[in-house]
């Protein structure tokens, strides 16, 4: 008599824990859920916080906007197992939880210190599965973040500015989106190919990744 | 020589109005390395040729520098496919000019030793290192195909020579397609110096200065034979990174040549009715070069983003079954590896520009897998498992890897092995973990180069192709890519598939 009331409570508490109580985003997001939101800020800041010889946090670094965008880039099927992704790592502190109190709350309602410690568990699992897991959602992560041209920067690793030449093949081929006919070189447009000069450390930079620029 | 195409000689997505129908004498699948070697020698010898497509022409305005971004875009399943069994990532190029776009250009022949090896072993009687240096010669030659020069190398690369120097190994400066490399390390999203020759600089253009017409963003999904005979390829027109289907098209043709890469051609013979597959050798005997990298921290910068992607390799121990090579990919992907959460991560990040990356590729002939046909999908299922001795050499490269950075004078080397310290601060601290028995899911593994899944064979009962390329069970199919490798080559497949592919165009013409 029992099995049905329990299940239904289980079942609005699963529900509430998925979805309930999520603050709403400063920014607006194409394609991740209020809730995909909040787990990607929390583990976006806990694996680069602000500070330290590279300044901006995940956060500052747009991480959840690259995210976001990278969702919508990626195929459905893809998208769903990522989605599937967050979820599990927004949730499996219900089944193994994090070390001091409350560590049974949802990965983005845990304290720093707490996120790290779960992060740091995956990371070291004895199981391949769970290592994989959790090096797909830093990869993701780290791509965002090195997105930034402030990290670049940062980390002198932004990309030089370089001319590139126009070669026969930009006779033939438009840019992605345009018809042939929208092609704008012709024969006279064409220049001397590269010439092997190495770049110039000291030079300036790519134009999206240059001080004031943003990819 | 320069030539504007006549109307319709290239067609792009925006340029389809209408279905398709093509007729021609030889309709080339794939424009990657094999793809356009065929296209562009069967149309200067005065075949009507018609090259077909999936990707779009990219143009230096539509590369993206950021590694994840420039992977979703040029990458089948957003670069995020993966093998099943052993758990590796793979990628297979989705645009003009295939993995030649976003591969890092690398040249290498395959040892005199390797191809005498694939004679005896498969019943071929042509395909001795003197039999394929004519057509080694003959794509070098177009290609300029020439040792890095130094200038460009950059201490990353310079360091790995030192290293081997040390050591008493022997290096060499990569051969690549390039000219006029400025160092700039963009190989993996495309190369903005326009140095890289990349088949859709290169090959593509010399056939449409030939005659060939272009289909691009033209999705190949079936093969129409009658008897023996290959007569038409058709499929839909998809948008570019979407693959949204939209018109239909179909090319007539007197000979077929596919050359849609190893995980891609297999599919596209069993969608067609199971074609050529009497042997049962269609999508068998899969194999890639599982490679895994390490990265080590000098004490003085390295000013990794400069220099070529790979300019240096070792070959001194391709005997044992491994390659050694430098390694520069885009940060974000470098980064990956870098140890630790937080604050510590990123003190790790920020000894990026002190380090080198190197890798080392390994030849798995122990370890086969299989291309599978996904239910209605051209994407393939890839089942591939690591054999115990192939790992062990994998192993064993890693640490000579390691051995290597510390006499280039490394301060320390991270190494991405599950259940050793995440950093080894000394060759002996190296050494007190070499004899540990590792777990091919202890260390970080990628799929490089996919080949042999459509097998040259001299005897019709193990193979799919006979050594020029024709399929055995057909009088005018042909495969034209790394599916034809009948195992490893040793070293970078690219190269030798280019060659097998210029044979075959010369068979071709010649029939």
């Amino acid at each position: 008599m029992l099995v049905v009331p329990l299940l239904l409570a289980a079942l609005a508490y699963a529900l509430w824990r998925v979805l309930a109580g999520y603050p709403t985003p400063s920014e607006r997001y194409g394609t991740l859920a209020r809730h995909e939101v909040a787990f990607v800020l929390a583990a976006a800041d806990a694996l680069f916080p602000r500070g330290g010889p590279v300044p901006p946090s995940g956060a500052d670094a747009g991480v959840p906007a690259y995210v976001d965008r990278y969702l919508a880039a990626v195929p459905p099927l893809l998208r769903f197992l990522m989605r599937c992704l967050f979820l599990l790592f927004e949730h499996a502190t219900f089944f193994v939880a994090a070390p001091g109190s409350g560590g049974r709350r949802r990965f983005s309602s845990l304290s720093p210190e707490q996120r790290v410690a779960v992060l740091d568990r995956w990371r070291r699992s004895s199981s391949f599965a769970m290592r994989i897991v959790f090096t797909s959602l830093r990869a993701i992560f780290t791509m965002g973040y090195f997105a930034d041209p402030a990290v670049l920067r940062a980390l002198r690793l932004a990309p030089y500015a370089i001319e590139t030449p126009i070669v026969e093949a930009d006779l033939l081929y438009p840019p992605i989106g345009r018809s042939v006919d929208e092609i704008r070189f012709g024969p006279q447009d064409l220049g001397p190919p590269s010439d092997g000069r190495p770049l110039d450390l000291d030079g300036p930079l790519h134009p999206a990744y240059a001080e004031g620029g943003r990819s | 020589m320069t030539s504007v195409p006549a109307k319709g000689q290239v067609r792009v997505f925006a340029d389809y109005d209408r279905d398709v129908d093509e007729r021609c004498d030889v309709v080339v699948v794939g424009s990657g390395p094999g793809g356009s070697v065929v296209a562009k020698e069967l149309a200067e010898a005065g075949r009507d040729v018609v090259l077909v497509e999936e990707g779009p022409p990219f143009t230096p305005q539509d590369f993206e520098w950021d590694g994840g971004r420039s992977m979703t875009r040029t990458m089948r399943e957003a670069g995020l496919r993966t093998t099943r069994g052993h758990v590796m990532p793979t990628m297979q190029a989705i645009c003009l000019g295939g993995g030649s776009l976003v591969n890092s250009a690398i040249c290498v022949r395959s040892p005199e030793r390797t191809l005498a090896g694939w004679c005896s072993d498969y019943d071929l009687e042509h395909g001795s290192r003197a039999d394929l240096d004519p057509h080694y010669d003959a794509v070098a030659s177009f290609l300029g195909i020439a040792p890095t020069p130094e200038n460009v190398q950059g201490p990353r690369n310079l360091l790995f020579k030192r290293a081997c120097d040390a050591l008493g190994y022997s290096s060499e400066p990569i051969a690549r397609n390039v000219r006029g490399c400025r160092g700039s390390g963009e190989c993996f999203t495309g190369c903005r110096s326009r140095a890289k020759q990349s088949m859709d600089l290169a090959y593509v253009p010399a056939a449409i200065r030939a005659g060939a017409r272009v289909l691009t963003s033209a999705r190949v999904e079936r093969i129409a034979m009658q008897g023996r005979r290959a007569t038409a390829v058709s499929g839909r027109v998809v948008a570019p990174f979407r693959g949204t289907p939209s018109w239909r098209f179909r090319v007539e043709a007197k000979t077929v040549v596919l050359a849609a890469g190893c995980m891609a051609t297999p599919v596209l013979l069993r969608r067609s009715g199971d074609l050529a597959n009497a042997s049962r050798q269609v999508g068998e005997n899969l194999q890639f070069h599982p490679g895994t990298a390490a990265m080590g921290v000098f004490p003085e910068p390295t000013h990794p983003q400069f220099g070529a992607t790979q300019g240096y390799q070792s070959l001194h121990f391709v005997g044992e079954g491994f390659k050694l090579e430098t390694l520069w990919t885009p940060p974000a992907l470098l980064a990956v590896r870098v140890p630790g959460y937080g604050l510590e991560l990123k003190r790790h990040l920020a000894e990026i520009p002190y380090a080198a990356e190197w890798d080392a590729i390994v030849s798995t002939n122990r370890s086969l897998g299989r291309v599978v046909s996904r239910w209605r999908s051209l994407d393939p299922v890839l089942h591939w498992n690591f054999h115990p001795e192939d790992f062990r050499i994998l192993a064993r490269a890693l640490f000579v890897l390691v051995e290597m950075f510390f006499a280039a004078g490394a301060k320390k080397v991270v190494h991405g092995v599950h259940g050793l310290p995440d950093e080894f601060h000394s060759i002996d601290e190296a050494r007190t973990h070499e004899r540990r028995e590792l777990r091919p899911t202890d260390i970080v593994v990628a799929a490089n180069h996919a080949f042999s899944s459509t097998r040259m064979h001299g005897n019709p009962r193990h193979g799919v192709v006979d050594e020029l390329g024709r399929c055995h069970d057909t009088d005018n199919l042909y495969i034209a890519d790394t599916g034809v490798l009948p195992r490893s080559p040793s070293v970078n497949p690219m190269f030798t598939a280019m060659a097998f592919a210029h044979r075959t165009a010369r068979a071709i013409a010649a029939r």
